[in-house]
């Protein structure tokens, strides 16, 4: 069953039946899910959603081809000004604008991929975090973006429709997603994508080999900042306004985290690593809340720390997640998921 | 002139900071090859520590301080021990994960501890004391940075070069098992590594707290501090300091000159750009690949 | 049988009765709750301003100790955005759908506030006292949202007519947080010297991540500036005058509201805020007038024992004084229909904070949302204490 005969079989997008119709119950969930919940989990499903495309993205680059980014908010940024500056100053259409500005982050990524060729490591990771910090600072500078005093999304209009409610917003994200996340995984698989895990794997023995390292690199880093540069657009008219302190160092750090915690090199993970990491991030707040776990943090808080910075143990129960994951199996949760599998696999013997 | 000095002289001043972190920074990353983002967060803790000794506890100046060092040297090795080694076959970017989860925990102890308010820290030489040498000023707590900076840097390069623990630690990070088999225990070189390492990012965060002392105040050193120490060379111990160096001199003389707004754009500029031509940073020794 | 049937009936219709449903008249409304929300950064590096939805906090506990308002207790939801719009989005989301908010109080930080206004605007929601001086609140007024806190912008103006009349500055200068809030403050001060035919000698904008702020110093005493406005965070400011002290340049400092709460900027300058004139919005710590001191035994009952009795603490209060005021006036009949028209009838409240005033909704005229422009100066004596410099004034 997992052996491949043919090279089709290895580049299909569904590699059995079983799969497709768990696929095709993942769609029909997908597209019922916001007439059984209730408009905040919409919402939060729209917030985790763009996540997941960032975070695809960036598998492209950390996991796939193994170069680290910590800049990736700057072409989040890119794509969510770009969006909004196109649709209120050249009165685009969303459907080009949006493409458009995920283009020009990919031309930035493509100029940041130009010095990444040589560096590597911390080296690399500095550069890239030098570049995300210098598009923020200087998109808050310039008038033009609305300087300090961020900018208001405008009214989303699609053809005939008009999306402003979280509903109908969803369905666009949802798409979106479905689609990028499928290319994702088609790329993966042809030789654009083994050229990435060569590079990643051995990238002066895949030179050797015939694959162009310039090209490829650039190409990673463009790919990357083109999801990024989507999920950018897309997340500016879910928060609809957009102020260059959002873009922060912490977000690329989130960013980075939810890969690798989901799993390098799988979009599985990534999706999995994206939908935890962000849904914590916004529902840790409310751990005071829980019946027993809450009141027992009260009371600790009250007798040795500060009942002011009782909030605090969101952070404490992120970094934990983030550690204790990383520390029992290096490979993310889809190392997990692989684990599970491969345990089960010859059960009950 | 004078001006021109006085830009120089405040870029010393605070690259000295950096310096630290990024001395910090570089013995990790010299011994087990992972830039440790909780760097800062560790000198916070010992930094917040120290101000529970002299408040809550009463201790002298002196007695917290030697306390704080003794302290933060255990919170190293604790952290190493119980965190860090028990990462199974890790890679890179997962240690640099864990690096930063350790980031938020601690970041997240000290704040649910203390709050958020600013505090004070008691500190024997005030921050807004200062020496002028003709019409340039440096303040003095500056100017002890200075020297600890240079001091630390001095002691820890002899350390690394010529003293046979430094030694050992140097041939853990080239190769772990060629040092493993010639009889250096690699697990405890890395927790000396983390405690030597917390040493100097104490120290640097005492230095810090008399002018600002709140949560988040090592963010800003703990980044420029990376920063300065990838220009320098991540394995160079003087290239990490001089980074700094470079990295403030160059902030202060952009901003005084050209425009303040852009000041820590260009000094990422730089930086990038000093990669470009040296990628392994100013003076590392640049390690070849074989295939 | 039959009696027994009956006296199960009888027991049926008692325990019903006896649930007493209550009707939601209006959303977040019940016969004996009012339920009101507020957003604050409690983590994050904005976590000082924390302390404001935890006076509110206290504020209620002491308004549902003293009977509530007609017979209804406040039910309060604070929870913690981390100065992130995106929590910030969330956390609004998730209250007013799932338990149902009557009206939002106060609320830290103009980006947390900008990306939840719409919403709430559009779902027709009361929002009193957002806690930012920013104009953005009244430009575009909206029916649903009144401001009170007086404007950066003339507060700056205020500051800057005292240097130059009082004081007799000639050569003012100013470090300014790029963003709105700096931004306001900087063309109130230009607005006023303009009056006045002078210019700012030197005007330098603060990143707020940044800590090193010796270039700005420098461009400041380059300018031989004799006063100087400090419109940035806490630590910023302190980080300033720290480094021009080490420079040996020693202007006369001012600053803005937001820096005002003297002992707290006093200790941790280490005495360096002695002799800073700030603006204020609100009453003075020690007052001894009455509404004060009930608010301070509020405090000193309800507050965590490391709370601090400072300026952010009771703005807490004063932000939601008015919303309290309107509600009592709205009486048992309470819809948010009524709820705002209350608001705008209040003429000449006095709270904690400046005196208020609201009209009739009116899109083109701002002011008809924005309650108060007052502020009065004050200086910073040894030991944090306070020197009132000018009564409450109105700077146009």
């Amino acid at each position: 069953m997992d052996m491949k005969r043919h090279y089709y079989e290895d580049v299909q997008l569904f590699s059995s039946g079983v799969i497709v119709f768990w696929f095709a119950v993942l769609m029909v969930f997908l597209a019922t899910f916001p007439f059984f919940f209730k408009n905040y989990f919409v919402y939060v499903a729209n917030y985790i959603a763009i996540n997941i495309i960032v975070v695809i993205g960036l598998n492209i680059l950390v996991g796939y081809t193994g170069l680290i980014s910590l800049g990736h908010a700057g072409f989040f940024a890119i794509g969510a000004y770009g969006t909004i500056i196109f649709m209120t100053k050249w009165s685009l259409p969303f459907l080009l604008a949006l493409p458009l500005a995920a283009l020009v982050a990919a031309l930035f990524g493509f100029l940041l991929g130009l010095p990444a060729l040589r560096l590597e490591g911390p080296y690399l990771t500095i550069a890239t975090l030098g570049f995300g910090l210098t598009i923020t600072q200087v998109i808050g500078k310039l008038e033009l973006f609305g300087g300090r005093q961020g900018l208001h999304a405008p009214e989303l209009l699609i053809g005939p429709w008009h999306l402003d409610t979280d509903r109908s917003f969803y369905y666009l994200v949802m798409i979106i997603t479905v689609i990028l996340t499928i290319f994702a995984r088609n790329l993966t698989k042809t030789r654009v994508g083994r050229a990435f895990i060569a590079i990643r794997d051995a990238d002066l023995a895949a030179e050797t080999m015939g694959v162009n390292l310039v090209l490829y690199k650039t190409l990673a880093f463009a790919i990357s900042a083109f999801y990024a540069g989507v999920a950018g657009g897309l997340y500016a008219f879910v928060l609809r306004f957009i102020e260059p302190e959002i873009f922060s160092l912490m977000m690329s750090i989130m960013f980075l985290a939810m890969v690798v915690v989901g799993g390098l090199g799988s979009i599985m993970g990534s999706i999995v690593g994206a939908g935890l990491l962000s849904w914590l991030d916004l529902q840790l707040r409310n751990i005071l809340s829980l019946p027993y776990v809450g009141k027992w943090l009260e009371t600790l808080s009250a007798s040795y720390f500060s009942i002011t910075g009782v909030s605090n143990i969101q952070f404490i129960l992120f970094g934990l997640i983030m550690v204790l994951i990383m520390l029992f199996e290096p490979l993310g949760i889809f190392g997990i998921w692989i684990r599970t599998k491969k345990y089960w696999k010859t059960w009950p013997f | 002139m004078i001006d021109f000095l006085q830009m120089i002289v405040n870029g010393i001043a605070v690259g000295s900071s950096y310096a630290l972190m990024g001395l910090a920074m570089v013995i990790i990353y010299k011994t087990s090859e992972v830039p440790n983002f909780a760097q800062g967060e560790m000198a916070l803790v010992t930094t917040y520590f120290t101000f529970m000794l002299l408040h809550t506890f009463g201790l002298t100046m002196a007695n917290a301080f030697i306390s704080a060092l003794v302290f933060s040297f255990f919170l190293g090795c604790l952290l190493e021990f119980t965190v860090l080694r028990r990462a199974k076959e890790p890679n890179i970017l997962g240690m640099i994960v864990i690096t930063i989860g350790l980031e938020m925990v601690l970041l997240g102890f000290v704040s649910w501890k203390f709050g958020a308010d600013p505090k004070v820290m008691p500190f024997p030489i005030s921050p807004y004391d200062s020496v002028s040498i003709g019409d340039v000023f440096i303040s003095s707590l500056e100017l002890l940075t200075l020297v600890v900076a240079l001091f630390l840097m001095i002691v820890l390069f002899l350390f690394f070069k010529f003293s046979k623990l430094g030694m050992a630690m140097k041939a853990t990070q080239q190769n772990n098992t060629a040092a493993r088999l010639m009889g250096i225990s690699t697990n405890r070189m890395n927790m000396m590594t983390w405690g030597i390492s917390s040493l100097v990012g104490c120290t640097a965060g005492l230095l810090i707290a008399p002018v600002t002392m709140q949560p988040y105040m090592m963010w800003d050193p703990l980044l420029k501090g990376f920063a300065a120490a990838v220009m320098g060379g991540m394995t160079s111990l003087p290239g990490a300091v001089f980074g700094a160096y470079i990295l403030g001199i160059t902030e202060n003389l952009f901003g005084g000159y050209v425009s303040i707004e852009f000041k820590s754009v260009v000094a990422f500029m730089i930086i990038i750009f000093v990669l470009c031509i040296k990628p392994s940073g100013l003076f590392a020794r640049h390690y070849v690949k074989k295939v | 049988m039959k009696r027994n049937g009956i006296w199960v009936l009888a027991v049926v219709v008692v325990l019903v009765s006896g649930f007493s449903f209550t009707v939601a008249a209006e959303e977040g409304v019940t016969d004996t709750e009012i339920h009101i929300g507020q957003w604050g950064p409690q983590t994050g590096p904005a976590a000082p301003w924390g302390s404001v939805a935890r006076g509110t906090a206290a504020f209620f506990k002491m308004i549902n100790d003293a009977g509530g308002i007609h017979g209804r207790k406040i039910v309060y939801h604070m929870f913690d955005d981390g100065y992130n719009p995106a929590k910030t989005m969330a956390g609004v989301k998730e209250l007013q759908e799932g338990v149902g908010i009557f009206a939002w109080a106060s609320g830290v930080g103009t980006a947390p506030g900008m990306a939840v206004r719409d919403y709430l605007m559009e779902r027709k929601v009361p929002w009193v006292g957002a806690a930012s001086g920013s104009h953005h609140w009244i430009t575009p007024p909206e029916k649903y949202q009144f401001a009170t806190y007086p404007l950066y912008y003339n507060e700056a103006m205020a500051l800057c007519r005292y240097a130059i009349k009082t004081l007799g500055s000639k050569k003012i200068a100013m470090a300014y947080q790029n963003d709105g809030y700096g931004k306001n403050g900087v063309e109130g001060a230009e607005n006023e010297l303009k009056k006045h035919g002078l210019e700012l000698v030197a005007k330098v904008p603060v990143e707020s991540k940044d800590t090193d702020l010796k270039s700005h110093v420098m461009k400041m005493k380059k300018a031989g500036a004799d006063t100087v406005l400090l419109w940035v965070n806490p630590t910023h400011g302190i980080t300033i005058m720290g480094t021009a002290k080490a420079m040996q340049f020693e202007p006369q400092w001012m600053s803005v509201s937001t820096l005002s709460d003297f002992p707290l900027m006093y200790k941790i300058s280490k005495g360096l805020w002695e002799g800073v004139i700030t603006g204020s919005f609100a009453d003075l710590p020690d007052s001894e007038t009455p509404l004060m001191k009930k608010y301070k035994q509020a405090y000193e009952k309800y507050a965590a024992k490391e709370e601090r009795w400072g300026i952010f603490y009771y703005a807490g209060f004063g932000f939601i004084e008015p919303m309290v005021e309107a509600l009592n006036l709205s009486g048992r009949d309470l819809t948010r229909e009524r709820f705002v028209k209350e608001m705008e009838g209040i003429k000449n409240f006095k709270g904690i904070m400046g005196t208020l005033n609201f009209k009739p909704f009116d899109p083109n005229d701002p002011s008809s949302r924005l309650g108060t422009n007052e502020v009065f100066l004050i200086k910073c004596l040894a030991d944090g204490k306070y020197e009132k410099l000018t009564d409450w004034m109105t700077v146009d």
